[in-house]
């Protein structure tokens, strides 16, 4: 990393982090409200990893947006695509068969296996919160073999011992449970405002990778719900490069990214 | 012999529609819903329609705070970066309106079952979460005998009616989205009894037949044709008009207060009646 000096946002450091995290191969959908996510695979696409593909939304393959509106399964996202698919749901058989591997999920609930509840808050019936609706984490959790977690509310009501509604599969119960359902990878990473989080091997249980600049372990620990893994001396996260912030404000000049920091 | 024209009026459209139907809807979150079909429905005050709604939202929040549904049968129900939708919230909040959660794909295998003509697809989708649990008459954890292998399966919906929105239709029901269709529309096309095309414009069968590879949906497919100009309003049209972000905006502002929000609900879509709340 250059300039340790650089100037840069929360929502830039989370970004950043995040498009770490894409390999070359990668080819992701992206869902609703993915502002974060969107930027990530940009800036990835744009440094490390020229060969990733990214569809908008499960429509557009391989665009190259001038800016990011409200929405990010809206046409401003579709500029300078390579294909416009005829149906979002043509796009689904070529997860299943594995040609498109990575998405990325939020949740307002995350347990410590990487499940996620997008649907309420409180009892079903009877909800304290109706949210969204878990949309396309229920299909594409089991689908697709490389899950990316994000939060930008790293807080014990955000990272809970028990979800109230499980609506996107990550580990399930943790151990082999996703094998024994029959079906591949897992979540990777789980990026926050506060750290960066991976999965212990065997039991698939959320564990610390590094914190990031001026946040303390101790800081973490207390801000999620269930017992986070800590092995050894947790490492700092890099800061953006010079480079990287740069990148990002021109890939999302309209500050897009940003709507997920309130 | 002449052909027969499948023209309808807008005015007219809720009575494609009977109470008690199960009614789906086209467009993706904030592009392309049927709305202006939807606000012929608030304003006749369908009851009862179990609506089937992919991803959607606005369309959603009209036909809830109208008080025209009994159930919503979804996979996502937001506003996106405009926020959550807020009768929709309500009604789920308070159980007016039964909300049926299951995830797009599996409610798009649904819809294949029925156009299929089979009584389930089985799909991986879904596994492990607890979706199929909210309605396991309608979708069941199973192992295939043969090949030792999960699924979940997904009991046929067959939608009493289908509206969707295109740019252009003809008067023989052909359908074309500029440049080409996008959503989840010809799932619905395919596996519903009755289907209504709602259409910015009413074209020449002639300008199919100029350009046959740009047709979204076959005339046969459609039943009715609805000549509704900026009929997507204040969804997108994409590419002709976008979402109208002001309107989210202000319909957002006016939902935190009852007599606003009935003001301008009243003014864009249909006078709020008092007996909404079941």
């Amino acid at each position: 990393m250059s300039a340790t000096d650089t100037d840069y946002t929360i929502d830039e450091l989370v970004v950043s982090a995040l498009a770490r995290e894409f390999p070359d191969d990668t080819v992701a959908f992206n869902g609703a409200v993915s502002f974060v996510p969107v930027c990530a695979l940009l800036l990835a696409r744009a440094t490390h990893a020229p060969n990733l593909i990214w569809v908008a939304g499960s429509i557009a393959v391989d665009p190259q947006p001038k800016e990011i509106g409200e929405s990010t399964l809206s046409d401003a996202l579709w500029g300078g695509a390579t294909m416009l698919q005829s149906s979002a749901a043509d796009f689904w058989p070529y997860a299943q068969a594995g040609r498109l591997n990575s998405f990325c999920f939020r949740g307002a609930q995350i347990d410590a296996f990487g499940n996620v509840n997008n649907t309420v808050i409180g009892p079903y019936e009877k909800p304290k919160i109706r949210l969204p609706g878990g949309g396309g984490m229920a299909d594409l959790g089991c689908q697709v073999p490389r899950i990316y977690l994000w939060s930008t509310t790293h807080d014990p009501r955000t990272f809970v011992s028990k979800l109230d509604f499980r609506s996107g599969l990550g580990y399930g119960d943790g151990g082999d449970h996703r094998r024994r359902l029959g079906l591949q990878g897992g979540p990777r990473v789980c990026v926050t405002n506060l750290c960066v989080m991976d999965f212990q091997e065997d039991s698939k249980r959320m564990r610390l990778r590094s914190v990031h600049p001026g946040v303390e372990v101790e800081q973490v620990v207390q801000a999620t719900g269930f017992e986070l893994v800590i092995e050894g001396d947790v490492p700092q996260t890099p800061a953006p490069s010079g480079e990287e912030v740069e990148l990002i404000r021109r890939l999302d000049p309209t500050g897009a990214r940003k709507r997920e920091f309130s | 012999m002449t052909t027969q024209s499948k023209i309808w009026p807008l005015e007219q459209a809720a009575e494609l529609v009977r109470d008690g139907d199960v009614l789906a809807i086209g467009g993706l979150s904030l592009n392309c819903a049927p709305m202006a079909f939807c606000r012929e429905l608030a304003r006749a005050g369908r009851r009862d329609l179990d609506l089937v709604a992919v991803v959607s939202g606005m369309a959603v929040d009209w036909l809830i705070a109208a008080g025209c549904l009994r159930r919503l049968i979804m996979g996502l129900t937001s506003f996106e970066g405009f926020g959550l939708a807020p009768s929709f919230r309500m009604a789920a909040q308070t159980g007016s309106v039964e909300i049926e959660e299951w995830s797009e794909h599996t409610l798009i295998c649904a819809l294949q079952a029925a156009s299929a003509g089979v009584p389930f697809m089985p799909t991986r989708a879904g596994l492990g979460t607890d979706m199929p649990a909210l309605h396991p008459e309608r979708t069941w954890e199973a192992v295939d005998e043969r090949s030792g292998e999960r699924y979940l399966a997904c009991a046929a919906i067959k939608p009493d009616v289908a509206v969707i929105h295109v740019h252009e239709a003809d008067a023989l029901g052909n359908a074309r989205m500029n440049p080409k269709l996008v959503w989840f529309d010809t799932e619905l096309v395919k596996a519903a009894r009755k289907v209504v095309v709602t259409a910015e414009r009413i074209v020449d069968t002639a300008s199919f037949r100029a350009a046959p590879e740009r047709t979204s949906i076959p005339s046969f497919a459609v039943d009715h044709v609805i000549e509704a100009p900026r009929g997507a309003w204040p969804t997108a049209c994409w590419p002709e008009y976008p979402y109208d972000g002001d309107f989210y905006r202000a319909y957002q502002r006016a939902a935190r207060d009852p007599s606003s929000f009935a003001e301008l609900f009243a003014e864009h879509v249909a006078p709020i009646q008092e007996q909404t709340q079941r």
